[in-house]
């Protein structure tokens, strides 16, 4: 994309002159704008989203003041923050203090340059994208320890300890579980991982059930993967159930604790950032990415007649079990199926690969992790240890011996 | 190198923090995660209620007992009425005893929706916290109707009740009781049985009867030790024996007997007990007589003392009262369950992780109103 960028500003007579190495620098720096600006707008909307599905889940409305239904409430505390005092505690380490928020936000900013949006739309096509992903998430944890050393409060120390020993023992089994999908692919770019998840076929490669050729559906293995990985993960970015750095009820704010405003804010922002990383990684690895799920428009307007018949079972199951009529899912499902068999323009743009498709699978998963956070009670230290190094990381072993030999069964790979 | 240097942290745990109920301060020693000792530091909230009590009279008095257990207004109160009009022997109309059993139950059912609610935000589930107060704001509702009040009602006075309940009000408690016993089951589902909520709950803080007995730990938190003392049954008070009602006691369902869980287990058991008595007392419910009838003109309680005790939703709550004939009285004293129930932390407490504290002091729920008095 920076290529494709620099070429554009290039072919304008009056730019033309400029050269090279200054227009590639300067589309790297649009790129890099847009990236900060994507994160930040994603954090802004995120926010009042996480806030209207809590609000959901507990019976309330949520924020309803500020715009329609509360849409700029997001924006308004936004300002709210950026107005506020930037207090930096009297013993505080100053310079730390200040570096840490940065250090987080960057390095959960500049993950998403390999992050392809699209066949086309990425920043890096790098060919060693995962790799690169996963190696540069971890930095974070780097400036949560900064934070919290540097706050000189006992409980951001807590808060830091913490974090540092979850986020470095969860990031072995979201390696392992990472490495048994490179091992069915051969490659690190993520360009590729998305590109072998092309077209659709039978689930496991032989039970005869039509499906979309992702890897959460290649073999018992990568299925149980794809779970180990979002549960990692989940602990990887600090989320319910697995929040303990920042326990709200235990450590007051944890690592945060003495940060506010602007500094706050950005630990905020990274929250979010990271938060989209892994849903954007679990779509990407393990649900194809941009792909569509449908193989062509026929399959398009077969597949959501499959979706309604299904939405309809389940409200009339969620009907006869609490008596609630939940008209949304149906409704949803039944238009677009009818739009699909109506206009076959649609049932093809359904069908072709794309931003939207990667979107969705991305807030499909952010939606799960937010159900997790206002469902689930938080773990202690050591249960979240032993679930760790006892349970998961075990199991991301044995999935990807698992892999190794699923592939050396069906044929994939020849010794 | 030289030997690493190591030595035990003091964490000060509030009076300003997220999970102490309150203005309560704990001093944590710890090591690591590990807690050696911990010591509460009470006092952010004293009232002086009591020497309050020594200079107002009688039925001055009735307000502030509210304010003491704040979370259980109308528990206080009418344990407080009861030992003044036994000191006087009034008798009371049939209406007004039974009214009383209702709003102290309906009381008890509120406050142990704070304690599980809170229970659960302590261990970091929120929504089980909102649902059970969308229950507590039903009653709420109920008790503005009866009082005008929500949160402390002044409601039952000395001899009888400062109003008598609007019309209305029976067929909306039995609204409230025919929709919460579906509301208990969420609160299962959602909460009790989670495995989460179980490892972080079951086996942690574990409190023997006799530890239990040593510290005078009463009500919910002694009960789910295995101990049967529920003084409604045992030393029935009021019109207590007219119901039929179980009391819960902690078996050791996830763990063992004694443990967190237990304890908030008991809790949303003994909501289902009190929605029982709720509901005979309704149906029992004489429909003629004035509440006000029985209130004495002049309130001056013969020359003597006494201790009576009732069991509040946190436990025993006696109030031991000296009287030398006058309007004022020379002494009372509230023997406050939170107090002693609160003792107990260090024993249960120390050994765990900070983050077990947490979960054992929400589990023996607190209010630091009454701690401090």
């Amino acid at each position: 994309m920076i290529q494709l960028l620099a070429n554009w500003i290039l072919s304008f007579d009056i730019l033309s002159g400029m050269g090279i190495s200054v227009a590639w620098g300067l589309s790297l720096f649009i790129v890099a704008a847009l990236i900060f600006v994507f994160v930040a707008a994603n954090a802004i909307v995120l926010v009042y989203i996480e806030r209207k599905v809590s609000a959901f889940m507990q019976v309330r409305l949520g924020p309803m003041r500020v715009g329609k239904f509360g849409t700029l409430q997001t924006v308004a505390d936004a300002l709210k923050l950026l107005q506020k005092e930037d207090i930096i505690p009297r013993s505080a380490d100053k310079v730390l203090f200040i570096i840490g928020p940065w250090v987080i936000l960057v390095a959960s900013v500049v993950t998403f340059a390999a992050i392809p949006f699209s066949d086309t739309l990425l920043a890096a096509n790098m060919n060693i994208g995962l790799f690169y992903i996963v190696s540069i998430s971890s930095i974070v944890v780097l400036g949560i320890v900064m934070a919290g050393w540097a706050s000189n409060n006992k409980w951001s120390l807590y808060g830091a300890m913490r974090s540092a020993a979850q986020i470095i023992s969860y990031e072995i089994p979201v390696g392992i579980t990472l490495i048994a999908v490179v091992a069915v692919v051969g490659s690190l770019n993520l360009q590729t991982i998305i590109q072998e998840q092309a077209g659709t076929g039978n689930l496991f490669h032989w039970i005869p059930i039509p499906l979309p050729n992702w890897f959460i559906f290649h073999s018992p293995f990568l299925f149980v993967a794809a779970f180990v990985y979002l549960i990692g993960a989940t602990a990887e970015i600090n989320r319910t159930p697995f929040d303990i750095p920042e326990s709200e009820s235990e450590l007051v704010a944890g690592f945060m604790t003495e940060f506010s405003g602007l500094r706050w804010a950005l630990f905020f922002l990274s929250e979010y950032a990271n938060a989209t990383l892994v849903a954007f990684l679990v779509s990407i690895v393990f649900l194809g990415g941009w792909q569509s799920p449908f193989a062509d428009y026929e399959g398009t307007q077969i597949g959501f007649s499959i979706i309604t018949l299904v939405a309809i079972m389940w409200t009339l199951f969620v009907r006869a079990k609490t008596g609630r009529l939940s008209v949304y899912p149906l409704g949803l499902s039944l238009v677009i199926t009818i739009a699909a068999w109506l206009f076959p323009g649609f049932a093809i743009w359904m069908a072709s690969p794309g931003i939207f498709w990667m979107l969705m699978k991305a807030g499909g998963i952010i939606f799960m992790l937010m159900w997790f956070r206002w469902t689930f009670p938080r773990l202690r230290v050591d249960q979240l240890m032993y679930v760790s190094w006892k349970v998961i990381l075990p199991l991301s072993l044995i999935n990807l011996m698992g892999v190794a030999i699923w592939m050396w069964l069906t044929g994939e790979i020849q010794f | 190198m030289g030997r690493l240097h190591a030595e035990e942290m003091v964490l000060n745990m509030g009076p300003q923090h997220p999970s102490t109920h309150g203005v309560l301060r704990l001093k944590l020693t710890t090591d690591g995660e590990i807690v050696s000792h911990i010591e509460p530091v009470i006092g952010y909230l004293h009232r002086s209620f009591e020497k309050h009590a020594e200079n107002l009279e009688y039925q001055m008095i009735t307000p502030f007992t509210g304010r003491c257990d704040y979370i259980a207004a109308m528990g206080s109160e009418h344990g407080y009425a009861m030992a003044v009009e036994k000191m006087m022997g009034i008798e009371l109309p049939e209406r007004v005893e039974y009214l009383r059993v209702i709003f102290a139950e309906l009381q008890r059912i509120a406050s142990h929706l704070v304690a599980v609610g809170t229970f659960g935000l302590d261990v970091g589930a929120i929504t089980p916290f909102i649902y059970c107060f969308r229950e507590r704001e039903l009653i709420l509702d109920l008790f503005e109707m009866a009082s005008g009040a929500r949160l402390l009602y002044n409601y039952i006075w000395i001899g009888g009740l400062a109003h008598d309940v609007p019309p209305g009000f029976v067929e909306k408690t039995y609204e409230f009781l025919d929709a919460f016993d579906e509301h208990v089951a969420e609160y299962n589902q959602i909460l009790t049985g989670n495995k989460i909520f179980v490892e972080r709950a079951a086996d942690i803080g574990v409190m023997t009867p006799e530890v239990a007995i040593n510290y005078g730990v009463t009500g919910p938190s002694l009960r789910a030790s295995g101990v049967n003392i529920d003084i409604r049954r045992t030393e029935p008070y009021s019109i207590y024996d007219r119901f039929d009602f179980d009391v819960p006691l902690g078996q050791g369902l996830q763990g063992t007997i004694g443990d967190s869980w237990d304890r908030y287990y008991v809790r949303v058991l003994e909501m289902g007990e009190s929605a029982k008595i709720i509901r005979q007392a309704l149906d029992q419910l004489p429909v003629e007589g004035d509440v006000k009838s029985a209130i004495p003109r002049r309130i001056r309680p013969p020359k003597g003392e006494i201790y009576f005790r009732s069991e509040n939703p946190r436990g025993e709550l006696g109030y031991y009262i000296v009287s030398n004939g006058k309007n004022v009285p020379v002494r009372l004293k509230m023997r406050s369950p939170a107090f002693s129930n609160l003792s107990v932390i260090n024993e249960i407490g120390q050994g765990w992780m900070i983050s077990d504290v947490i979960a054992i002091l929400g589990s023996l729920d607190i209010v630091l109103g009454e701690i401090d008095r």
